[in-house]
């Protein structure tokens, strides 16, 4: 009689080649292959044609896997079942065909009652192991279905057909995974009948059975009405025919007036006709239910309102369960439908309230719920009043599950019955009734942190929340004293006892945490920790939350995928809250300091993100403090370990979490470098600090003072950062220090330069000794120049020298105007303004800017750049507004760029990574000199952008054919918004090449219309330098219209001064336009003037002037104007500026 | 040249702020609607699992519900795994619970076979709790006492039948042991 023989361990295994294995090992391999080989016997014989051969193979291939799971699943079971009497052969495995074969035999000799007996003791349970049978076992099921009489069989009979139905063949609902019976049948392993075949047989003896009205047939209906629910609902004739014989059932059925109500006894009472009727109502109510939802079809809420009234329960949790449904959808139509049903008079509903079946009350309350609050019921508060009174009465339910979902479906509108209904839940022993419970709880939160946003401080205001669903209440009393409701006590009244029950509620749901005898199921503290985080109030002090947090996650329970999920929900909660920003972070700390490995850092991160933009001016601080912490997390302890290397540590302590935190610390410090501007408010570009100052402060010491008296916050994260940039593994340094520099550009003094010494000393390697020991402890090879990162750092360091020297130069410029009492000159402000450019370009490899506001050469510049870009009607904003620039972030665009260029200048078929790897270690062979080559992929690679060496140095950018930032940058505006108006980013320059920089100039204003000198002589350039002739060919790539002929004539430049843009490397490099510069600018609008008084020079750039003298007005610039002289004066010059106060216009 | 991809930083995502939040609720929300449109549409499909494993961890019976095909062997090894973790000493009957996401999963002990059961939306914890109640109660009816695994695979077929009624297409069905006992051999559930 055992279906599995004496061995007790193997397993209806799944594929899973772990399980499979455990059990074939558990399994005599002889029997298994020898069963293999019975096996295969009757199938090979059946495949007598030739042409089959070939699909022996395949077959046999097909075969053994089938058998190998079979083997797996049912171990040794006697041998042969028709064969009882060779009990020696216990320990063969049943294959699944042998009890294919048997199934087929027995069914033939369905007459002798041993057979009967064979298949509901033997077969059919060892076939339920698979969790389908093939098609070709279905003539046989079918045959049995017709002809047996034992109902056993029968009922398995329904099982099998109903898998045969379900299994679409690809993917199988469970048990052993079966094979493909389709692909099986096409090589003639199933005999040669597929789905395809029997499924219609089956379906059609199926539903003449469905249809049998025949009274004693009716259970055999139920099940052909069951079987047949099973199918795929992908086929639409099987599923209008299964309506069809639903609805048809229930015509018969439910239209008759509803009997129970004479046999008052319950189901056990009434006559044999009623309670056949029942059942049937019971079997359409269930089909119907799992038949998909029709709602235009009115029948379907005609149905299920009737269900409502049947005598078996799980019709009536079927009918609530469609209802409710429908009613998600047209409440109004269900709500008229039900009227009659919901009235106390009538009572079917009320009714349904003593109905011993949990998830028709369920069903209910959902149903009362999407009614009782549909606007679409407004005109009609009797009705909802009758729902709303089923809802309350849920409230009290027994059941948990009733008692929550009623709970959640009138969130919002607090009673004090539901709370202690809670709270006694919370001292329950189950898991489940615990956790639904604290999810109860925290929707409850969710809701008061959503009438908390929306301005109500009190909760039960949030009855105003949901005031349509309360107009019914609110028009039977006055706004002022609350309804009784139902059940409910005047706010008024609860007011104080409100706070106290959400005190004990809270209480309650912290001693759940505490008491962890009932609760060491993790995910139970998880659900209560996140409810409280939603219960929390935001003026309410979290202490015994941060408390009840660290002593959670110090339990090594926790997996990760929960421990983020709270995190997320601190996120959510911020969300809806973001004045507890503050108390959030501190929370989100504590994850971080307990534990680092579990936690995932683009959590983290999304936290610090929102938090930081979210929070007011003191969450900023806040913010970046909680970021911080992490930096100061223990466990890569510097100088506690005095010999032993960073690696050797690692490995002594969790691998695992070390490495998680070196990730952490690592996205810190980004997140750090990137933000922390963000967080001190502390912003070049709107510094007030004039540069000279921070000169002054050269001591180090004084420099941190004022730093840290300035702005506290900046100083602390520099300080941190200080410390990452020496005592981290060399990832976490590396990333220190360019956030070092991302802060250092985007910083006023004097913190630009504090990072600029100590990133000066950190590239020479000497402060080490002096700033602390920890490098002794990292064990690792602090490279030539002592730190490692000397490589990485002098790029920065050249870029911020040349912001210094720059504002060196202009310092002094200023200076010598000042005395000299001069003017600037145009060609002073637009080398000026070059430099100005350039300098922004160079910052920007290095991290975002704002490129209208940004001014590398300090404030001072400010107004001499301004005074350039209006004159030269140059639009300063058009970097950062740029669209490009944000949706693919600068990194992007360089990367993507940087690759059509060089293909271009070489075009010999290299490798584009190989051309721009080649064109990048020629930069950086030519720049540092004693780097390998290598070096520079290392660091881009490590550094992400702009650790692109060459760009930062000037000599020799020159000899380097590669394309930069801009130039590519220009070559994409070209390309995709060519029409892009305020587009005149005449400062272009690139740093990188002058054919670059031609390219991109002549591009922009070949697309702006301006005139571009460039644009005009590019073969002279073009043969002069292989820059040129990249030059040019890009120019060809791009398919610009202007090449080797003069621009043509551009309408802008007839209305303005035609200018002349020099090549911003102009003035240190051999290439000259000077002859350009020197032509005089022309004028077609040409305003005229006299001179009012006499004026004498003051500089080259001067003119004299006559009073009374006639002037041709050129331009005006600054308070000056550049005039022309009809005949030249006293010195011979014809042209030159003067003030506007001496020239009277005409 | 490999670009780090990072979160924007806040210059960035200052500006691009709006946008970034408005397509991170729109998704979700879209992603909510699409999933609550899916779940209609897969005909309210919500005990997503039944799955019945042995002491070692092998699956004993497994019943998907609306899950891809893809995905259960995730849900499989996750279940096994959670069982192994957690079920150790654990008594007769005494439910476990986890979640995951929207996802709820009751878990518990029955002599030597462990039964896990998924659900979602309208079956939570408490829904499941209920299921899992009728299901360990009709393996006991039909093993008569908790069982071990033998005794388990002895009744194999009547339990898949009794399953067969319990849970119907991923939604609880019968509930009342009698009726269960009836229905598998294709009695009527109401007697006369």
């Amino acid at each position: 009689m055992d279906l599995i023989s004496a061995d007790p361990t193997p397993v209806p295994a799944k594929s899973s080649s772990s399980s499979a294995s455990a059990s074939a090992s558990s399994t005599p391999s002889p029997a298994a292959a020898s069963a293999g080989s019975h096996v295969n016997q009757p199938m090979s014989t059946k495949t007598t044609l030739g042409e089959k051969k070939s699909k022996r193979a395949t077959l046999m291939q097909i075969q053994n896997d089938t058998i190998s799971v079979a083997k797996a699943a049912l171990n040794p079971v006697k041998a042969n079942i028709m064969m009882p009497q060779r009990q020696r052969q216990k320990k063969k495995p049943v294959s699944y065909t042998q009890l294919a074969r048997s199934i087929h035999e027995l069914a033939a000799t369905l007459d002798q009652k041993s057979s009967q007996k064979q298949l509901v003791n033997h077969v059919f349970p060892k076939l339920a192991v698979y969790n389908s049978v093939d098609p070709s076992l279905a003539p046989s099921l079918l045959m049995l279905n017709q002809q047996c009489e034992d109902r056993n069989v029968l009922r398995y009979v329904y099982y099998y057909l109903a898998r045969i139905l379900s299994d679409t063949g690809m993917s199988p609902g469970g048990g052993i995974p079966t094979p493909n019976w389709d692909a099986l049948a096409d090589i003639d392993a199933g005999g040669g009948v597929t789905r395809a075949d029997v499924v219609p047989r089956i379906v059609n003896q199926l539903t003449s059975e469905a249809s049998n009205s025949e009274t004693e047939f009716h259970a055999r209906r139920l099940q052909a009405l069951k079987a047949l629910t099973y199918s795929p609902s992908g086929n639409s004739e099987l599923l209008s025919k299964l309506y069809e014989i639903v609805f048809g059932l229930l015509d018969k059925v439910a239209d008759v007036p509803n009997k129970r109500k004479k046999g008052v006894f319950g189901t056990k009472g009434g006559d044999k006709e009623s309670i056949i009727r029942s059942n049937l109502q019971y079997a359409a109510m269930s089909a119907l239910r799992r038949l998909p939802l029709d709602p235009g079809n009115p029948l379907f809420l005609h149905r299920a309102a009737q269900g409502v009234s049947f005598a078996d329960p799980v019709a009536v949790r079927h009918s609530l369960e469609i209802l409710s449904e429908l009613a998600a959808r047209d409440p109004y139509s269900v709500a008229m439908t039900l009227e009659k049903l919901a009235s106390p008079a009538v009572g079917a509903l009320q009714d349904i309230l003593h109905l011993n079946d949990v998830l028709a009350r369920v069903a209910l309350a959902r149903l009362c719920h999407s009614i009782s609050r549909a606007r679409a019921l407004d005109e009609r508060p009797d009705i909802r009043s009758h729902f709303n009174s089923i809802l309350y009465q849920l409230l009290l339910d027994p059941s948990e599950r009733v008692c929550y979902e009623a709970i959640l479906c009138i969130l919002g509108k607090y009673d004090n019955t539901e709370r202690h209904g809670l709270e006694s839940s919370f001292r329950s022993f189950s898991r489940p009734v615990l956790h639904a419970a604290a999810r109860v709880v925290q929707e409850m939160g969710k809701s008061r942190a959503a009438a908390f946003a929306m301005g109500l401080q009190d909760i039960d205001e949030s009855v105003h929340v949901n005031a349509f669903s309360d107009v019914l209440d609110d028009a039977e009393t006055n706004d002022s004293s609350h309804p009784e409701g139902i059940r409910r006590t005047s706010s008024i009244s609860a007011g104080p006892g409100r706070n106290e029950t959400i005190a004990s509620l809270l209480a309650s749901l912290m001693e759940v945490v505490r008491t962890t005898v009932a609760c060491e199921c993790v995910y139970v503290r998880g659900m209560v920790v996140k409810a409280l985080i939603w219960m929390q109030s935001p003026h309410e002090s979290l202490d015994e939350l941060k408390s009840i947090i660290a002593s959670e996650l110090s339990d090594p329970a926790w997996p990760a995928a929960l421990v983020n999920d709270v995190l997320l929900t601190l996120h959510a909660r911020f969300k809806a809250t973001p004045d507890m920003a503050v108390i959030l972070l501190e929370i989100a700390r504590i994850f971080a300091t307990k534990v680092p490995g579990k936690i995932d850092a683009d959590v983290l991160q999304l936290l610090w993100k929102t938090c930081l933009i979210g929070a007011g001016p003191d969450g900023k601080h806040t913010a970046l403090e909680a970021v911080t912490i992490v930096l100061d997390l223990p466990p890569p302890q510097p100088g506690s370990m005095s010999g032993l290397t960073s690696l050797d540590r690692v490995s002594a302590s969790d691998p695992k979490s070390a490495l998680a935190l070196q990730k952490l610390v690592q996205a810190a410090v980004w997140f750090l470098g990137e933000n922390a501007n963000y967080a001190a408010s502390e912003y070049a570009w709107e510094s007030a600090t004039p540069p000279g100052t921070a000169l002054m402060m050269l001591d180090a010491d004084k420099m941190v003072a004022a730093a840290s008296s300035r702005n506290p916050t900046l100083a602390g994260a520099l300080t941190r950062l200080q410390r990452c940039a020496f005592s981290g593994s060399w990832e976490v340094r590396i990333v220190a220090v360019q956030a070092l520099t991302t802060i250092a550009i985007r910083s006023g003094e004097p913190f630009r330069l504090q990072i600029y010494e100590f990133l000066y000393t950190l590239a020479e390697g000497g402060v080490q000794s002096q700033l602390s020991e920890m490098h002794l402890s990292n064990g690792e090879d602090q490279g030539v120049s002592g730190t490692g990162l000397g490589v990485l750092i002098t790029p920065m360091l050249k870029v911020l020298d040349e912001m210094y020297v720059g504002q060196d130069e202009l310092i002094k410029d200023i200076r010598n105007h000042d005395n000299a009492n001069k003017e600037w000159k145009d060609e002073e402000l637009k080398k000026l303004y070059e430099t100005h450019e350039r300098l922004l370009d160079f910052v920007s490899l290095f991290c975002y800017i704002p490129r209208a506001k940004y001014l590398p050469l300090g404030p001072i510049s400010a107004k001499l750049i301004d005074t350039y870009r209006t004159k030269h009607n140059i639009t300063a904003s058009s970097g950062s507004t740029d669209p490009t620039v944000l949706a693919t972030g600068i990194s992007d665009l360089i990367y993507e760029s940087t690759q059509p260029a060089p293909a271009a200048s070489n075009s010999s078929g290299l490798d584009d990574d190989l051309v721009n790897a080649w064109a990048a270690n020629l930069g950086d062979d030519g720049l540092l000199g004693n780097n390998a080559p290598a070096m520079s992929r290392v660091n881009e690679f490590i550094a992400g952008v702009g650790t692109d060496a060459p760009d930062v140095d000037e000599e020799n950018v020159f000899s380097r054919p590669s394309v930069g930032y801009d130039d590519m940058w220009a070559k994409t505006l070209l390309e995709n918004n060519e029409l892009e108006e305020d587009d005149a980013r005449s400062g272009s320059s690139s740093p990188d090449s002058t054919g670059s920089v031609e390219s991109s100039i002549s591009s922009h204003f070949g697309g702006m219309n301006y005139p571009s000198l460039f644009s005009s002589k590019p073969s002279s350039q073009a043969t002069a330098k292989s820059s040129g002739s990249k030059y040019q060919s890009t120019y060809e790539g791009y398919g610009s219209p202007i090449r080797e002929e003069p621009p043509p004539p551009y309408s802008y430049s007839e209305s303005q001064s035609r200018e002349s843009f020099e090549n911003p490397m102009a003035g240190s490099s051999s290439r000259s336009y000077g002859s350009d510069d020197d032509e005089p600018r022309k004028s077609t609008v040409t305003r005229f003037g006299t001179a009012l008084y006499d004026f004498t020079a003051g500089g080259d750039d001067e003119l004299n002037l006559t009073a009374e003298e006639e002037l041709e007005i050129e331009y005006e610039v600054d308070g000056w104007f550049y005039v022309k002289k009809k005949r030249p004066g006293r010195d011979g010059k014809m042209a030159g500026l003067v003030p506007v106060l001496y020239v009277n216009q005409s | 040249m490999k670009l780090r991809k990072g979160p924007l930083s806040i210059f960035q995502a200052e500006e691009a702020r709006q946008r970034d939040d408005d397509d991170e609720e729109e998704s979700i929300i879209k992603k909510e609607s699409r999933r609550r449109k899916e779940g209609r549409k897969e005909g309210r499909i919500m005990i997503l699992a039944v799955l019945f494993a042995n002491s070692v961890g092998n699956v004993l019976i497994e019943r998907f519900n609306g899950v891809p095909a893809e995905e259960r062997l995730t849900w499989r090894s996750f279940l096994v795994k959670l069982g192994a973790e957690n079920l150790k000493g654990v008594k007769n009957e005494e439910l476990l619970v986890a979640c995951h996401k929207s996802v709820y999963i009751v878990y518990t002990m029955l002599g030597d076979v462990s039964i896990f059961l998924v659900g979602k939306d309208e079956y939570d914890e408490l829904a499941l709790a209920e299921a899992i109640f009728i299901i360990t109660g009709a393996v006991k009816d039909i093993c008569g006492k908790p069982p071990t695994e033998r005794v388990f695979l002895d009744k194999y077929g009547r339990i898949c039948l009794c399953l067969d009624e319990i849970v119907w297409n991923g939604l609880l069905e019968n509930t009342d042991k009698d009726r269960i006992k009836r229905l598998i051999r294709l009695k009527p559930p109401s007697e006369f």
